[in-house]
C-alpha cells in the first residue's frame, strides 16, 4: 500500500467516530462561552489542549471559580491516559523523525488512537503505518476544531442530540473485542472495568490510569495461563 | 491569566503525549516490557466504555433501565458474531435508539 492510501484509510476509518465527536465539540463551545472564556479562548483552547474531555472539566471547573492549580491538575490527570497510548505507540513510531513524532504526538487522542492501533498492530511489519495515525489524527483534528467553532457560535442552548455521543463507546467496543485473544487479555478487560467503576466512584482523580495499570498487572500477572504459540 | 492557563494545560497535555516518544526511552525495550503493551488498549479504553455507560449513578447501581448497558451488550455479541467495526456501531446505536423509544 502507498502512503496517501494508508492515510485515506486512517481518515476513513475515523470519519464514523464523528458522529460522536461533533455533537461533543459543540458541547464544549456551548460551556466555554457559557464559562467566561471568550470566543477565541474557546476556540483556540480545542487546537492548544486538543483533549475533548479535559476542555469540558476545564470549563466546568472555571465555571465554579475554581482555584487555577486544581484545573492543571484535573486536566493532567484526564489526559494521563495519552502517556499509555504513547508508550504502546513507541515501537511503531520510534524511527521517525522528531517532526514526525512530535505532530503525531499531539494528534495522539483516543479516537485516533483506538482507530490506529488496531492497524497498527495487525501490520506491525509496514514501515509507512505512521500516515494512518496522521489520517486519523487529522480528521479528529478537524472535526474537533470544526465542532468547537458550532458551539461558541450557538453559544447557548445544548443541542438535543447528546446522546449520539454514545457512538464512541460503540466504538471503542468494535475495536476491543477482537484484541481479547487470550485468558490474559480478557482478565485485562474484566479488571480494568471493575476498577474504573470503583475507582471512579470514589472521586478519585487520577481513575482512568488507574485502572488501565490495574488491567494491566491483572493481564500481566494472569498470561502464564495463556496458549503458548 | 485565562491564556496562561489553557497555554500551561496545552504543554502539559503535549508532554504526556511526546515523553515516551521523544526518545528518552530506549528503542530496544525488552521483549517482557514490549509484552506488556498489549494490555494498554484494552485496559484504558474499557474504563472509558464503562465510565459511558453510567453503571453507578449517585453511588448506585443503574442497571433496569440502563439501555446504553443493554445496547452496549448487543454491540459486544454483534462484535464477537462479525468482527465488524460498522456492524457493531449501527446495531449498538440502532439497539439503544429503539430500546430508549420503546
Amino acid at each position: 500500500m502507498k502512503k496517501w492510501q494508508i492515510f485515506k484509510q486512517g481518515v476513513l476509518q475515523e470519519l464514523p467516530l464523528q458522529l460522536g465527536v461533533f455533537p461533543f465539540g459543540i458541547i464544549y463551545g456551548v460551556m466555554a462561552i457559557e464559562s467566561g472564556l471568550t470566543f477565541l479562548q474557546a476556540l483556540l483552547m480545542s487546537s492548544i489542549i486538543f483533549g475533548g474531555a479535559s476542555q469540558i472539566a476545564f470549563v466546568q471547573l472555571l465555571s465554579n471559580s475554581t482555584p487555577y492549580g486544581v484545573i492543571v491538575t484535573t486536566v493532567g490527570a484526564i489526559n494521563s491516559r495519552h502517556l499509555l497510548y504513547s508508550i504502546s505507540m513507541l515501537e511503531y513510531l520510534n524511527k521517525l523523525s522528531l517532526s514526525w513524532r512530535v505532530t503525531l504526538a499531539y494528534l495522539l487522542t483516543d479516537e485516533a488512537y483506538a482507530v490506529s492501533i488496531r492497524k497498527f498492530i495487525n501490520h506491525s511489519d509496514n514501515s509507512i503505518l505512521h500516515y494512518h495515525l496522521l489520517g486519523s489524527g487529522i480528521t479528529l483534528f478537524l472535526s474537533w476544531q470544526i465542532s468547537t467553532l458550532f458551539g461558541v457560535w450557538l453559544g447557548n442552548d445544548l443541542p438535543e442530540f447528546l446522546d449520539l455521543q454514545f457512538i464512541i463507546p460503540l466504538t471503542f467496543i468494535a475495536i476491543i473485542i477482537p484484541m481479547i485473544k487470550s485468558k490474559s487479555t480478557l482478565i485485562t478487560v474484566i479488571s480494568s472495568g471493575i476498577s474504573a467503576l470503583i475507582f471512579k466512584n470514589l472521586d478519585i482523580n487520577f481513575w482512568i490510569i488507574l485502572s488501565g495499570l490495574t488491567g494491566i498487572l491483572a493481564g500481566m500477572a494472569s498470561s502464564r495461563w495463556d496458549k503458548k504459540s | 491569566m485565562i491564556w496562561s492557563l489553557i497555554i500551561l494545560c496545552g504543554v502539559i497535555t503535549f508532554l504526556i503525549r511526546f515523553i515516551p516518544l521523544s526518545g528518552i526511552f530506549s528503542s530496544d525495550l525488552p521483549l517482557s516490557v514490549k509484552h506488556t503493551f498489549k494490555y494498554i488498549p484494552l485496559a484504558v479504553l474499557t474504563p472509558i466504555i464503562v465510565n459511558d455507560l453510567s453503571i453507578i449513578e449517585n453511588n448506585n447501581f443503574f442497571l433496569i433501565e440502563n439501555f446504553k448497558l443493554y445496547a452496549a451488550l448487543i454491540a459486544i455479541i454483534v462484535s464477537i458474531i462479525w468482527n465488524n467495526v460498522l456492524a457493531t456501531i449501527s446495531i449498538g446505536m440502532a439497539s439503544f435508539l429503539i430500546l430508549s423509544n420503546i
